[in-house]
Formats: C-alpha cells, structure tokens, sequence
C-alpha cells in the first residue's frame, strides 16, 4: 500500500462545497479515475480518503491537503493528470507527493482575508491601531458553550495590501487538532471596534504550517 | 454581474451549493457558440429535482447537439427565494448563471399538481410574464411544459405556449429544429405556434376554446381554424435505440435519490384501475438486457457513484429479469457498487438468483396491497393476494427481516367500512405469521407500518368518472381504521386529505381553474405538496373568490358522455377502453395483463397491430 498526498485548490463555485460533500465528492472521483486507490475493508467499502486540515464552507484555498492510498504505483505525474481531467470548475490538483509530515504537525495556517471598504487607508491605520492592543478578545462556540477567549497570542498580521476598495489582510492563525482559528473570529473583533465600516470579502487559505514554519507538505 | 450578486448572499442560505451550478457532469457552453436555449425548469427544489430521472434523460439530449445549450433551473428554497426577491436577483440557470428569461425556450416539467403553483411562482421570479396573452409576439421565450400531467394541463392553460405531450426524446430537437428556422426568420410568436401545432405531441392551448354548460361541465371544445381537433401523444417505438445518456451532473450536495439509474422499461402490463401511469405510459415496451448491463456500466463509471438503481413501472415483468440481475449483480459486487434493487416479484426465480438477491437487499420489505380485501382489490385490477404478501413474508421473516411497510389507499370506488377493517386485519395477520415462525429473528419484534393514502381520481384511468371521498369520509375511515388496529406492532400513518382534494381538483381540472391557481399562488400559496407550506383556507379562499366549487371538481361523478376537459387530448389509450373497465371494476371483474390477453385498450394504434408476439 502507497500513502500519497495530493495539493489541491478550491476556488470559485468549488468554495460552496461543505467539508462533507467534498468527502463524498471525492469518493467518486477516485471511482471514475480509475486509479487503484484502497479501498477500506468495512462492511460498505469505500476509498479511503483523509483530508488534513476542515476547510470553512465560503472559503477559498490554494492549499487543500488529502491524503489516500493506492495498492499498486502509479507516478505522481499521472495520478495529477487523472485527478485534473475529472475535477470541475474550481478543484484542481496542484501537486502530488509523498508525505513528508504528520497531520499532527499542523501549527499554523495563513489566510488572506478581503476586507471591503470605501476606505481601505484608513481602515489599515484602524487595523495598525487594534494590533495595538494587548488583547484581542472574542467568543468562541466550544463543544461545552460559548467561551470567551484572547486570539491575541495566536495571531499574527504577516502583512497587508491595499486595493481599490479593499484592504487584503495575511493573517497567520494556529491550527489543527489542539488549537483551531477561523479568520472570522479576527474579522468580526477588529469590525466591532473599528469606527470605519466594513464587510469581509473572499478568505483564502494560502499555507498550512508546521510548528518549526515550515511548509506542511 | 449576475454572478457576483449571487455570490454575496450565498453564504446566507442553506447548502448554497444548490444555487451556484458546475457540478461534475454538468454540462456549460458557450451562450455565443449555440443557436437555441433551453431553460429546463423542475417546480421543485433541486433536492427534489435532481434526482428525477426524465429531466437528466432530455438535459444530455439537447445538450448531445452541438448548436443547443439546454441548462437547469430549480426553484429555490424559502430563505434563497426572500434574498432573490430583496436584492432583484432574477431566477437564472445553474449552467452560466444568465436569467431565464433570456433563454429561447423556459421548458417545465409537470409531474405532480401541487407543483403548479411553484410553475407560476418561477416564472414570477424569473421576470416573465405569467398569462400567455400578456407575452406578446416577440417569438422568445417560449414557455413550454411537459411530464405526466400535461394529459390534462387545462388548469394551466392561460399560463403555457406549449404542452408537449408524450416522450420527449424525439419531439424535443424537432420543436427546437422548427424554432431555429423562425428565429432565423425572424418570425413571430404566433407565426411559429401555427407552424409547431404540425408537429405530432404538439399542443398549443390557446388555439381552443372551450365552452361550459349551465351546470358548469365542459359543452365543447372548438380549435381555431385549421388547428387539428385532436392532439395525439408521442411515443418511442425502441428503446435500444432511442438516446440514453452516458453520464448525469452529479450533485456535490446530497439529494434525494443520488445515484445511478438505469430505465429498463416503459409502460407496464397491469392495468390497474387507479394507476394513471400504467395507462399514460403504454404500450409496454422493453429495454434489452444487453443494453441495460451497458447503459448501467458507463453510467456507474462516469458518475463515479456507488450506488445503481434499475427505474421502471414494474420491473420484474421485464420478461428478461432474471438475466438482467445476475449480470448487474455480478457487477456491481466486483465494483463495489451498492445495488438497490425496487419491489420485485420473486415468485419465478431460480434458487441461485435468490441467493444473489439477499446478499444484495438491504432495505426492508414493502408491499402495496392498496386495498384492504380480495373483493376491493379485484376492483381497482391489482393482482396482489393475500397468499402472496404472506408468502412472501414467511420467507423474509425467516431470511432476518423484521419489518414490512404496507401501502393502502383510501376512498376507492365501492369501498365499504369492512374494506378498511380488512386493512388491519391483513397487518394482523402478518404479525400473528412473525411470532408462529420457528425460525424467526430471534430476540426480535416484528413492526408492521400503514401508510394510507387519499385515493386520487385521475384522467386517463377507469377511475376517471369516479368522485373522490369528501373529506368527512375519508376522516371516517381513518378513525375506523385506528380503532380497529389492536396490536401496538401495527403503525399506521396517513396524508392530510384536504392536500388530496387540491389534488383531485387540479388533476381533473378545466381552465376556469387558471384564475383559481393564479389567486391561491398571489396569496401566498406555493411548494403545496410540503405538508408545512400547505395553505388550505387560501386555497378555498380563491375558489370562493372565482366563484368555483373544489367540490365539483373532486366529488362529483361524471357520466360516461360527459365532456371531459381533455376530450382533445389522445393517449391512445380509448374512453371507450375506460368506460369498459370502469363498468368491470362496478361488478369485480379483473381484467388479464396486456401479456396474457389483449383488452383492446387502443394503443395498438400506435403499434400499429400487437404489443406481444
């Protein structure tokens, strides 16, 4: 049995897919493939498909990250070419490689977030001015309730862009198994408090992150 | 941009993959690179719509030819529909997201009547006007509609250009042909429905007149000049020639059937009285079962799915069943495919076969007896017996099987109090059947469930003369059918009767009834068949505003002379083949199925001598 991982986007009209329909839908695309992908041994066997990292449903990524198996090799370049000749609009493969790190390795992840204003100079003095102070404090739904918790520790503004119209935030947050971020959380908490208005745009996954930061590859 | 504006609101509503199209297999042209457009609406969600079996069939039909686009269309769900009206987001197609108003043809599909009010509230949504009087002459868009229930769409008729009537895998590209060459042309509206009438299944409503009697039945229907007084349905003569597509748009979301389909056969042999598909859909005819092992085959390997499913009236009359599972069977186990397999009669299979079945069947056991005695189901022709459910069952129940679902209608013509004791009786009998077993589940209880429907009467069926149960009766019976259930194994469940009345109205309908339909809808009444949308009083309401009794329509008998509202419309199958039926079905006759002898129902017509060698 071969693990392989595959690096694939989510864009466009794909960024309406739920995390559970992108499960089911990959199923299928493996069955069409035709690839010797394994199959799991249970009472309704089905490829075995993992992906790294849940993607909120609205968000884009350049950086999905599936892991599956097959029972005989076929090389990287060709699994690639099968997956892409079957992917709609939106899904595409961008590279396929042999696992280097764990799921469990996942630290971080960085997300460019569109902020979109009239005023995008203005709101990035706004911006300047709320990294400024010591906490950021925001509620979190958790299994056990609402909590209120600081993300300040965890967030890191690794820079901005400023367009017409809009401010384009790379937002660096913890993720994985332990801790997990949405970018929203930051959006929402910098929005109730800047005086000037703004509704978030198009959020992109850029980078999964180990805890050393390096590429999850 | 249309999509952008999509877009921002997607994330409001639930499963917005449903909205925003470019699923696998669907199928996206360029608007520039075709000639004629077709908007292929479903009055449904797409959940609903989706997973129904005709529309995926005529989408990869249009789609087969280079110079047509055919594109989907759904109605949206309640919270989509309140963002769409809000922010003037027209009702567009999941393909390129343009308005359907753009399109050439805005095409329906009528497959139940509660979806009509969902007809009016898409083209509503989609900026169309909605009296066919009110579109002009500009030649687009053409409304069409087709389904089961354009054998009687006169309820409908002031809103639709066209009802094409039949299967739609012939008629479709040459209604589309004939629109190229006017819009070429440069023709008008009425320029090309004049010319479309020349096409066989074409009916274009407007062109008759209908005149009513003092007692408010139909005195007579007029065309206009030179319009045929008839319109005959189309059929398909072989269906291993005719076009079945090799791959579906696979939902990303789930739906309700989501999986693959292969048709094996069209019309059925059983003429049961109240079964108005049997009737519409004939002359039988089959797929052979090479072409069903291939169809299935491409099929499960273009979608990807893992589950196929065999789609028909009555599957185990394909006189070729037996072949037909063993090799899907086969094929399906080595794929790792899951089989579902429909309600079969397996009286006739080889021990080997049945073998393979059980590995296969998963879901529990479903019977639909209908009726409740022997003498009952003599009259409406179903060929169940009591001797066969319980047969059945004592090999299920001894196979592991611990629960039956039976289905039963209420209100049937002749039906008396003892008719629905039987009901109960029958369900008692299977319990008592599960604990005399020695070789039952053990540890196990048995449940046996009820569901009852309000019988329907419909057009193109013996039954069509026939008055449906007020409302009073039908509550009757249901009480009765409580009080006599003495074991807590036994479930029963039914339908809301006053929905089977709307039902019963729209199906045997005349146009008087597009007012009706039109204020019901302006009131707030639509998605009608979801128990929670269904507004009862709004819609007595606007009966009482048009000054139409639903009673009339529903409850009332009709007598063998009386002018039907669809007295121009030809199936095939003949008034007179009904009116014998309906006189056998009063005296408890059966009637032989099409295979053991001919009844000269009249769609030989078409066959032009037998149905069977």
């Amino acid at each position: 049995m071969i693990k392989v991982r595959a690096i694939f986007e989510k864009k466009g009209r794909a960024k309406y897919i739920s995390h559970l329909d992108l499960n089911r839908f990959m199923m299928r695309v493996f069955r069409k493939s035709g690839l010797p992908v394994w199959y799991t041994e249970g009472y309704n066997p089905h490829p075995y498909i993992a992906f790294a990292l849940a993607l909120s449903l609205g968000f884009e990524s350049e950086c999905e990250i599936m892991d599956f198996s097959l029972t005989e090799g076929v090389s990287f370049g060709k699994i690639k070419k099968s997956l892409n000749e079957i992917m709609p609009e939106g899904l595409k493969i961008l590279s396929v490689i042999t696992p280097e790190h764990n799921v469990k390795d996942i630290f971080k992840a960085e997300y460019s977030v569109e902020c979109l204003t009239e005023f995008p100079e203005k709101l990035s003095c706004e911006l300047e001015r709320f990294l400024e102070s010591d906490k950021i404090c925001v509620e979190k739904k958790t299994k056990k309730g609402i909590k209120t918790i600081d993300i300040k520790p965890d967030t890191e503004i690794s820079g901005y862009d400023i367009s017409e119209g809009k401010l384009i935030l790379k937002i660096k947050l913890s993720a994985g198994t332990q801790n997990n971020l949405n970018p929203m959380l930051f959006t929402e908490a910098f929005s109730s408090v800047s005086p000037v208005k703004f509704e978030t745009g198009n959020i992109c996954r850029k980078n999964i992150f180990c805890a050393d930061g390096e590429i999850f590859r | 941009m249309l999509r952008e504006k999509i877009e921002k609101y997607l994330l409001d509503v639930q499963k917005p993959s449903r909205y925003i199209g470019g699923e696998m297999g669907s199928i996206i042209k360029n608007p520039d690179e075709t000639d004629v457009s077709f908007a292929f609406c479903f009055p449904d969600t797409y959940d609903i719509g989706m997973s129904h079996l005709g529309m995926k069939i005529l989408y990869s039909l249009m789609n087969s030819r280079e110079n047509y686009r055919c594109e989907r269309v759904f109605a949206p769900q309640e919270d989509f529909e309140n963002i769409m009206r809000e922010h003037d987001i027209p009702l567009y197609t999941l393909e390129n997201l343009e308005p359907v108003k753009n399109f050439d043809f805005i095409g329906f599909t009528l497959q139940y009547e509660l979806s009509y009010t969902n007809v009016l509230n898409m083209l509503d949504l989609a900026g169309v006007p909605l009296w066919q009087r009110d579109r002009g002459e500009a030649l687009s868009p053409i409304v069409v509609a087709g389904g089961c229930c354009v054998c009687n769409a006169e309820p409908l008729a002031d809103f639709f250009d066209i009802f094409i009537l039949g299967e739609g895998e012939e008629v479709n590209l040459e209604l589309m042909d004939l629109y190229l060459e006017h819009k070429k042309r440069g023709s008008s509206r009425s320029e090309f429905l004049r010319d479309a009438v020349k096409i066989e299944g074409i009916y274009v409503p407007s062109f008759y007149h209908v005149s009513y009697n003092d007692d408010g039945t139909v005195k007579s229907i007029t065309p206009d000049d030179g319009i045929p007084p008839v319109v005959r349905k189309r059929i398909i003569s072989d269906m291993d020639k005719v076009f079945y597509p090799d791959n579906f748009a696979v939902p990303f979301s789930e739906i309700v059937h989501d999986r693959a389909v292969t048709e094996v056969l069209r019309g059925c042999i059983r003429g049961c009285r109240f079964c108005q598909a049997g009737f519409l859909y004939r002359p039988f005819r089959e797929k052979s079962a090479e072409s069903i092992f291939n169809q299935s085959k491409v099929l499960c390997e273009n979608t990807g799915y893992d589950e196929l499913s065999l789609a028909s009236l009555s599957t185990s009359d394909h006189s070729d069943i037996s072949e037909i599972l063993s090799k899907l069977i086969d094929y399906t186990e080595k794929n790792k495919i899951n089989l579902s397999l429909p309600s079969l009669r397996i009286d006739n299979f080889s021990e080997e076969l049945l073998e393979k079945i059980k590995k296969v069947r998963k879901s529990g056991l479903t019977f639909a007896p209908e009726a409740g005695t022997q003498r009952l189901r003599d009259v409406i022709n179903k060929n169940v017996t009591e001797e066969e459910i319980m047969n059945t069952c004592r090999i299920s129940f001894e196979g592991g099987y611990t629960t039956v679902k039976l289905y039963f209608m209420l209100g049937l013509p002749t039906e008396t109090d003892e008719d629905i004791i039987g009901i109960a009786e029958l369900a008692q009998k299977i319990v008592d059947l599960f604990y005399s077993l020695p070789e039952r589940p053990k540890g196990k209880s048995v449940q046996v469930s009820i569901s009852t429907a309000t019988f329907v009467p419909k057009p193109f069926t013996p039954f069509e003369f026939e008055p449906q149960d007020t409302r009073e009766m039908i509550e009757h019976k249901q009480k009765l059918l409580t009080e006599s259930i003495k074991s807590r194994k036994i479930r029963p469940s039914w339908h809301d009767p006053s929905v089977s009345l709307i039902e019963a109205v729209l199906a045997r309908g005349d146009r008087r009834l597009s007012e009706v339909i039109y204020t019901a809808w302006k009131n707030g009444c639509k998605s009608d068949s979801w128990g929670e949308h269904f507004k009862f009083d709004i819609w007595l309401d606007a009966f009482r505003r048009c000054g139409l009794d639903p009673g009339f329509y529903a409850c009332r008998k009709r007598e063998y002379n009386e002018i039907m509202p669809w007295e121009h419309i030809d199936y095939y199958v003949s008034k007179d083949f009904f009116i014998r039926e309906n006189i056998r079905a009063r005296k408890s006759e059966t009637t032989p199925n099409c295979r053991e002898k001919c009844s000269a129902c009249g769609v030989n017509k078409a066959t032009g001598g037998k149905c069977f060698d």
